[in-house]
């Protein structure tokens, strides 16, 4: 047998594996492993590499900086400030049609350049925004299918979690990914305000009738008092990274501990809940970083077996273009999203489709932001969608179903997907903002 | 799914594993908080005085390593290592649970290939003095880092093989989590 077929084979039975429920990361090392001996036939060298993999593939800097992202998210979600981005998003679409559920996609617009991973947002929105739109007299189904929705904009407004490993996969500068993310990311809250509005004006009976909100609006000096803090992180991390006071490696810790900082000053973090936070963080962290280490083992199994190689002769020769190229791997990766999370599809899809696209002249980091929105959409899609289920777990609401989520946030996977084509036909979308493209 | 009674119900040497887990979970946290003080002073240092803090770097890409693996074996614990649960959950009871055991045997083959390799790169580093970093600058000793790894991965291939013993052991018929 050849490298290649026995590389197909060790995919086929990995993919067979993660599918019937083996945890992804056994099943990339052990497939790979296999593979290695098979391709090479030397039991050694596949054990070595493993060696490799465990002891050095993440011992860089660049990935010392994956807890402090995580740590920074949940700190800010911790400290109240998710409340409080909600809280000024209100006052913003106070008087619009939909204006709960615009609030929502604001806050969240908001909450995502103070925070890189998107489960924090699900999970503070869903505490804070779910029970006011239910109140407000929207359809308790729309509500979630709004939360779910905009919490993907963490992972396209910087810092991003995602953004940082597909740099990492891609060997492209994390500044550079983060910049690119911003338009997109934009242009999705902008995209989802609009829909939400469309959808309030004219199909009622999804949204609900929200009646108009009681009370006065919130006075200005409150606003103020509630935008501050969070306008300060945004100004520490992204000025700071783009002022060239420190690297977006460092962001992670510098962000940490300008959050614990304002949290401790105001009273909204305790030590109980910064320890908590703490471990919360830990085991984020080891579940990603093991499953990179799983990944590095299957990328050196994929370029020792030539499949990405023979997939990339194979897309030349079908002569799908451009489009179709592009949709298909699109398919692929929603389809991944419906049974796996986020990280583990970025990592199984990025080192085999590098070398399809790269002969092709693509942007890289034009493509990263693509498969992350890709990825997204399959989040928001049954029968697996991350997102939905800690939104479910986070809701004390039993009457709203898993389903209702589900189809609460489709028409927000719609609306992504649309704007996925639009970033695809128009690169500058991505790539104005960053230097030198 | 986990029944909060059940670590009263969990024998000795179980309870022990976990207790064990958790105290070098602690152990991870700690070095988090570490490392995001780290970096901040490295930070203020060089912009605020003009001096970074030696061996950041170095101390920092050491480290992580070192928190995966003292984590990774609480995170399987939790039920945080990434996996699907469609099909397991439709299986009959009987079948899933038999997969289930399948697969943590598959963890414990996968994990302990990791500590029979680490082993002798742990030797190395002590029996040699291996360290990264300039010497003259600053340097560290590298074997703390391969006994994290060591001590890691045996805390996960025995809390794979809790999972089965929690599955089939005796006097638990009911947590099939």
């Amino acid at each position: 047998m050849t490298g290649f077929e026995i590389g197909l084979i060790a995919l086929a039975i990995m993919a067979l594996l993660v599918l019937a429920g083996l945890h992804v990361p056994i099943a990339l090392m052990l497939c790979s492993y296999a593979g290695v001996w098979a391709i090479t036939g030397s039991p050694l060298l596949a054990s070595r590499l493993v060696s490799l993999a465990a002891n050095d593939s993440i011992s860089s800097y660049f990935f010392g900086v994956v807890p402090l992202f995580v740590l920074m998210g949940f700190l800010v979600s911790e400290a109240g400030l998710g409340k409080d981005a909600y809280a000024v998003a209100n006052r913003a679409f106070y008087r619009l049609k939909g204006g709960l559920a615009v609030g929502t996609v604001g806050a969240n617009a908001i909450f995502a350049a103070i925070t890189g991973i998107s489960i924090a947002s699900a999970a503070v929105f869903t505490r804070i925004a779910v029970p006011e739109m239910v109140r407000a007299g929207y359809a308790p189904r729309f509500a979630v299918g709004v939360v779910a929705g905009s919490s993907v904009l963490g992972m396209l407004i910087p810092p991003s979690l995602l953004l940082i490993l597909y740099g990492i996969l891609a060997e492209q500068s994390i500044g550079d990914m983060f910049l690119a993310g911003i338009g997109p990311g934009l242009i999705m809250a902008v995209a989802f305000s609009v829909g939400i509005v469309l959808m309030a004006v004219f199909m009622p009976g999804l949204t609900g009738r929200p009646g108009k909100p009681d009370g006065d609006a919130m006075p200005l000096r409150e606003v103020l008092a509630k935008a501050g803090p969070i306008l300060l992180l945004i100004f520490v991390v992204l000025g700071g990274i783009y002022g060239g006071i420190f690297t977006p490696v460092e962001a992670g810790a510098v962000g940490s501990i300008a959050a614990l900082v304002i949290g401790v000053a105001r009273g909204s973090l305790n030590w109980r809940q910064i320890w908590n936070v703490l471990v919360e963080t830990g085991l984020v962290t080891a579940a990603v970083c093991f499953l990179i280490i799983a990944a590095q083992i299957y990328s050196r199994m994929l370029s020792l077996s030539g499949v990405p190689q023979g997939l990339a002769n194979w897309a030349a020769a079908a002569d799908l273009g451009f489009w179709g190229l592009m949709l298909a791997y699109i398919a692929v990766l929603i389809l991944l999203g419906m049974i796996l999370d986020s990280s583990s599809i970025l990592l199984i899809a990025v080192p085999l489709m590098l070398p399809v696209v790269i002969p092709m002249g693509l942007d890289l980091v034009w493509f990263g932001i693509v498969t992350v929105i890709a990825v997204e959409i399959g989040l928001l899609t049954p029968p697996f969608g991350i997102s939905v289920y800690v939104i479910k777990s986070t809701l004390e609401d039993a009457s709203i179903t898993l389903g209702d989520i589900f189809r609460g946030a489709a028409p927000f996977a719609l609306i992504m997907f649309l704007v996925l084509l639009l970033v695809i036909a128009w690169p500058p979308l991505t790539l104005a903002l960053v230097p030198g493209r | 799914m986990i029944n909060p009674s059940e670590p009263q119900r969990d024998p000795l040497a179980l309870r022990a594993l976990d207790g064990v887990t958790q105290g070098v979970n602690v152990a991870g946290s700690l070095l988090i908080l570490g490392l995001m003080l780290l970096i901040g002073a490295d930070v203020a240092g060089r912009n605020l005085f003009g001096q970074p803090v030696p061996g950041v770097p170095e101390l920092v890409s050491l480290s992580i390593v070192a928190i995966v693996f003292l984590q990774v074996p609480q995170a399987l614990r939790k039920g945080r290592i990434a996996r699907s649960e469609a099909l397991l959950s439709v299986l009959p009871r009987q079948a899933s649970r038999a997969l289930q055991t399948l697969f943590d045997l598959a963890g414990v083959a996968a994990v302990g290939v990791i500590v029979w390799t680490t082993w002798p790169v742990f030797v190395r580093a002590w029996e040699r003095d291996q360290f990264v970093g300039a010497i003259g600058d600053i340097t560290f000793p590298v074997w703390p880092v391969k006994l994290c790894i060591l001590v890691g991965g045996m805390l996960l291939v025995l809390q794979f093989a809790a999972r089965i013993w929690r599955r089939h052991g005796p006097g638990d018929q009911e947590t099939g989590a």
